[in-house]
């Protein structure tokens, strides 16, 4: 069974989209805990959110102030805000409303009901009271619906675009996450030894590598053991290492790959022998900035590929 | 019985549940038992438990307004409405003859002509009609069926009888709603399947998939099928991903679809380009073509006609079906189906005045304001006047209407649309309503157990589209007495 290049794309970006709700649910909820954690005036600031996410010129657009209240109502409180959590669920149901078709019908509904709960109890749930539920009701919601699709779905095109789409959006978070955690909790060094541990902690459990480390490396969080760990392990799903790895398979399914598969050969040899320890804070973000270069590289040759089509 | 349901009163129409008296049908009996016996609150959330599963489920249609599109929920009344099998069978059979005759017909009037040349039907009428489409002529699909999928629009008079008030052979809608129905009942109204055995309807895109199979100019297990939407801001797309999705077709727009030099239809793909055998096309024609129809359509697909000319691909409804579903030529279908089937026909027509003849245009101007006027082209309920409903400066401007253009104006006595118990807020009213069941047809015939039941939900109201906010019910076949 072949697909529509058009649904193709629409498929995709379904799957970034949710991936990019869960990820954003979870990087909101690991800073909202560790605010609480931390003695006040050597918090970090809220703002970092913003600039993980790239959206400082959407938030001047919207607010003034950069604090926690601003922030969140951003990334939770606006449906409209190309950054926020309610925005990425309704592209995403904007995309399976149009391929309802080669999707099993419970991920229609489940996206549909996603969207009903994010657009509805964002505007509360901003407040410190009800924001941890919420987050968390985003992520069980958008695993639930990754647990449908991987128990349902063939393994055909559908199943490999969303694969795409999905591994393609985690390690480009992965990458920003780190980027700008660690240039934040770097230029503070000097001023709180004590609490880096819990900086370092907090990084990797937004990105769901906490339990996952401590197992592995070692109970108490190292910056560059951390850094490693997200980037390289190979057998933690959400490293980079370990989302560039799975898509090499899906690509071998479809026709056409030879593009593709040279993006993921770039990818591949840039990250192959990293060590963290090799680099100091500003030579780490120049590397992290060319990663991103070629991950993105990756996307325009899926979409040149597969997506935009002329006769042929 | 709650008091909702005992001071309900049927009007002086044919009721579908209760009789006069205030009892209900036998057949409708443990359906309302049931509901009448549900405490207040328990009914109020059966109620929001519907409304909640339409949300949730997104059963949606879009209404055209000046301020942009609107993505509405279905409207759905939770009281169904109950038919039996016995009565259903004749209306069926009924449905058959008239969808064999129709297609004989489409395929007369595009090759020999003959029923013209019998003078059943005078040429003219159907030749002017702007439903006539000079690019079909000489075409031959398959089995001689033209209209593979066809939605008539039932009323049961205050005779108890039902009657054929048009037949949709253009894009019919609605199917999906009908599936859905029943789907919303399930969920909240469980208990009420062991009193009852309902004939199922959500075979219906398996029966589409067969018909639309047979049709593949290729011989193949599996022939590639789509279906043809104009995209998401069409008022019926829910409709198209559904019954994309319950055949297992792929669900295109123009864009996806291309025809080459061969002379064969071919969509984009991942994989690159792969022919197409059948397009359930859910655009009108005028659009389906900027070669051959609407040069300005950015919704079809150029050399679509050439393909289907040349038999590479199978179109339903193939293009040109139109010429039946006339208003005009409708007065014409009982006299059809004695000319081409011989037979007497099974379901009834509802009487018609054409207004393009001289004594029946005079006998409607005199009783206009008796009549119900429609214009022979329009649908979705657009542009009728209701006589005994309108005011007399709605009737002169009819008037003016049908001389000025007779040929486009055909009138019919008003019918007493039956009723049904309907929630209005927290009551229980009876409401008009009608039936689309669907026909299909290609190697052999096949109809809907019931259909999609439409309601007027403004008291006194005959109009039930969803698009002028009717609302729509469960429609039951079952084993029982009336």
């Amino acid at each position: 069974m072949t697909m529509l290049s058009r649904v193709a794309e629409r498929v995709y970006w379904m799957a970034r989209y949710i991936e990019r709700a869960e990820d954003t649910a979870r990087l909101v909820a690991a800073y909202n805990h560790l605010i609480m954690d931390i003695p006040r005036g050597s918090e970090p600031s809220w703002e970092i959110l913003v600039r993980i996410l790239d959206a400082e010129t959407v938030f001047d657009e919207w607010f003034n102030v950069r604090n926690e209240q601003n922030v969140l109502r951003l990334l939770m409180g606006e449906v409209d805000a190309p950054c926020s959590i309610p925005y990425a669920v309704k592209s995403a149901r904007e995309n399976v409303r149009t391929t309802r078709d080669v999707l099993p019908d419970e991920v229609w509904e489940l996206v549909n009901e996603l969207h009903l709960y994010s657009a509805e109890a964002a505007e509360k749930s901003v407040g410190r009271r009800n924001r941890q539920a919420y987050l968390e009701q985003i992520i069980q919601r958008t695993q639930v619906i990754n647990g449908v699709l991987r128990s349902t779905l063939c393994r055909d095109h559908s199943y490999r675009f969303i694969k795409l789409g999905q591994l393609l959006e985690r390690a480009d978070m992965t990458t920003r996450i780190i980027d700008v955690g660690a240039s934040d909790i770097l230029e503070r060094e000097t001023a709180g030894q004590g609490i880096d541990h819990l900086l370092w902690g907090t990084l990797l459990k937004s990105l769901s590598a906490l339990g996952a480390y401590r197992r592995l490396i070692e109970p108490q969080v190292e910056k560059n053991a951390a850094v490693n760990f997200v980037f390289m392990e190979a057998t933690f799903p959400r490293s980079v290492r370990f989302c560039i790895r799975e898509l090499k398979p899906e690509l071998a399914e479809l026709s056409n790959a030879k593009d593709a598969q040279r993006a993921i050969e770039r990818i591949r040899r840039k990250l192959r022998g990293f060590e963290a320890e090799q680099f100091d804070q500003a030579e780490l973000h120049v590397y992290i900035d060319e990663l991103q270069l070629l991950i993105n590289g990756l996307h325009q040759s899926i979409r040149d590929t597969w997506f935009i089509s002329d006769h042929g | 019985m709650s008091k909702r349901w005992k001071s309900y009163r049927a009007g002086d129409y044919y009721d579908e549940l209760i009789i006069a008296k205030g009892s209900p049908r036998q057949v409708a009996r443990p359906a309302v038992k049931l509901l009448g016996e549900l405490a207040e609150d328990d009914l109020e959330a059966r109620r929001a438990a519907a409304e909640l599963a339409i949300r949730e489920m997104g059963i949606s249609f879009t209404v055209y307004t000046e301020a942009g599109n609107i993505d509405r929920a279905w409207p759905f009344d939770l009281i169904p409405r109950v038919i039996t099998a016995r009565e259903w069978t004749s209306v069926r059979r009924g449905l058959e003859q008239r969808s064999r005759a129709l297609n004989m017909f489409i395929n007369d009037v595009y090759n020999k002509q003959k029923i013209f040349a019998d003078g059943v039907v005078p040429a003219e009428t159907v030749l002017e009609s702007s439903n006539f489409k000079e690019q079909c002529v000489g075409a031959s699909p398959r089995f001689g069926v033209w209209a593979h999928i066809c939605g008539s629009d039932l009323i049961r008079n205050r005779d108890g009888h039902f009657y054929v008030l048009e037949d949709n052979l253009r894009v019919p809608s609605g199917v999906s709603y009908m599936v859905e129905n029943r789907e919303i009942t399930k969920r909240v109204l469980p208990e009420i399947f062991q009193n009852y055995s309902i004939l199922p309807v959500d075979d219906y895109p398996s029966q589409l998939y067969r018909t639309l199979a047979a049709l593949s100019p290729r011989e193949r297990k599996r022939p590639v099928i789509v279906v043809l939407t104009p995209g998401i801001y069409n008022s019926a797309y829910f409709e198209h991903a559904f019954l994309a999705q319950g055949m297992g077709a792929e669900l295109v727009e123009g864009a996806d679809l291309f025809v080459q030099d061969d002379d064969c239809v071919y969509m984009r793909t991942v994989d690159g380009p792969v022919r197409v055998d059948v397009i359930y096309r859910r655009i009108d024609e005028d659009f389906m073509d900027p070669e051959a129809f609407r040069e300005d359509s950015v919704l079809g697909v150029a050399g679509l006609m050439r393909a289907w000319h040349a038999g590479n691909v199978a179109i339903a409804n193939a293009p040109g079906s139109g010429v039946a579903d006339d208003k005009v030529v409708y007065a014409f279908v009982p006299d059809m189906i004695r000319y081409y089937l011989n037979e007497k026909p099974l379901i009834r027509s509802v009487p018609t005045y054409l207004c393009m003849r001289e004594k029946d245009r005079e006998y409607v101007l005199e009783n206009i304001a008796d009549l119900v006027v429609k214009p022979a082209n329009e649908s979705g309920g657009y542009g009728i006047m209701v006589g005994p409903h309108a005011d007399k400066a709605t009737h002169r401007k009819f008037a003016r209407l049908i001389e000025k253009d007779p040929r486009n104006y055909i009138a019919q006595p008003t019918l007493a649309l039956s009723t049904a118990p309907t929630f209005i807020g927290e009551d229980i009213k009876p409401r008009h309503l009608d039936l689309r069941p669907f026909i299909l047809q290609s190697r052999d015939t096949w109809v809907t157990p019931g259909g999609l039941t439409r309601v007027a939900m403004v008291e006194g109201s005959l109009v039930v589209n969803s698009s002028q906010g009717g609302g729509s019910k469960d429609t039951w076949i079952v084993e029982g007495r009336l």
